[in-house]
């Protein structure tokens, strides 16, 4: 699963750090979600979305949506 | 208005960790003042209020040290491993179930008397002063060593499960 959580962050001049102190969960949570390697559970999706004040399908691209984009 | 705050003890990660190496060194010259005093207890009381002032230490650390990603890999290293050593633990019990039965059960009937126990008696006698390395204590060092083989296991699968969800990454916030 595809995710623009590094686009969101930038464009909230965040740091992964400052990002995981808000959500959280550690620093090394939100490199793992960014690189992919990381699939996080619904409760953490829904608290990243809701913190960038969009949905989740703006976030994270599940499968083909994520080839279409 | 003032606002009381209660910070309690709380401790950086450094500090947690330094805490731990300094029960560890503890652990150890408690388990070698207990084997000089042949005192079991002291080593076995040690152990467990050492654990617990770590899960308490813990708790305490400011920065946070687990979350859903970290708890999935210990979950998943745990499962690994009970799955592993449930296998080990009881081919091994299946083999020291053989050698029991395959004695009498029940109460065994008096040995007959021994024509050299007046030989082996002296040969006792002239042997050093060393506890024999009897079946509790066989049973003590093969338990030991399967809670070591656990440990070694848990610890490999946890290393491969935090490496899979990128506990090691780095980035060039990092660079």
């Amino acid at each position: 699963m595809k995710n623009r959580i590094k686009v969101y962050r930038a464009m909230h001049d965040l740091t992964q750090e400052g990002l995981a102190n808000e959500l959280g969960v550690t620093r090394q949570t939100i490199l793992a979600i960014e690189k992919g390697k990381y699939d996080p559970s619904l409760d953490l999706a829904f608290r990243i979305a809701r913190f960038f004040g969009v949905t989740i399908e703006d976030i994270f691209l599940y499968g083909d949506t994520a080839e279409r984009k | 208005m003032f606002k009381i705050v209660y910070n309690g003890c709380n401790m950086k990660r450094n500090t947690f960790y330094l805490l731990a190496g300094i029960v560890a060194l503890a652990e150890v010259g408690i388990f070698w003042l207990s084997v000089e005093l042949e005192r079991p207890i002291l080593i076995q009381v040690a152990f467990v209020l050492g654990v617990l002032l770590l899960y308490v230490a813990r708790r305490r650390v400011e920065e946070r040290l687990e979350d859903e990603r970290t708890a999935m890999i210990t979950e998943k290293a745990a499962l690994r491993t009970l799955e592993v050593s449930w296998v080990v633990f009881f081919a091994i019990s299946l083999g020291s179930a053989v050698v029991a039965f395959s004695r009498p059960l029940g109460l065994r009937p008096p040995h007959p008397p021994d024509p050299n126990v007046t030989h082996a008696l002296i040969i006792r006698i002239t042997e050093p002063d060393v506890l024999p390395f009897d079946l509790f204590g066989r049973f003590a060092i093969g338990q030991l060593v399967l809670l070591c083989l656990m440990i070694f296991l848990y610890v490999g699968f946890r290393m491969y499960y935090a490496r899979k969800y990128g506990e090691w990454d780095r980035d060039e916030e990092q660079d």
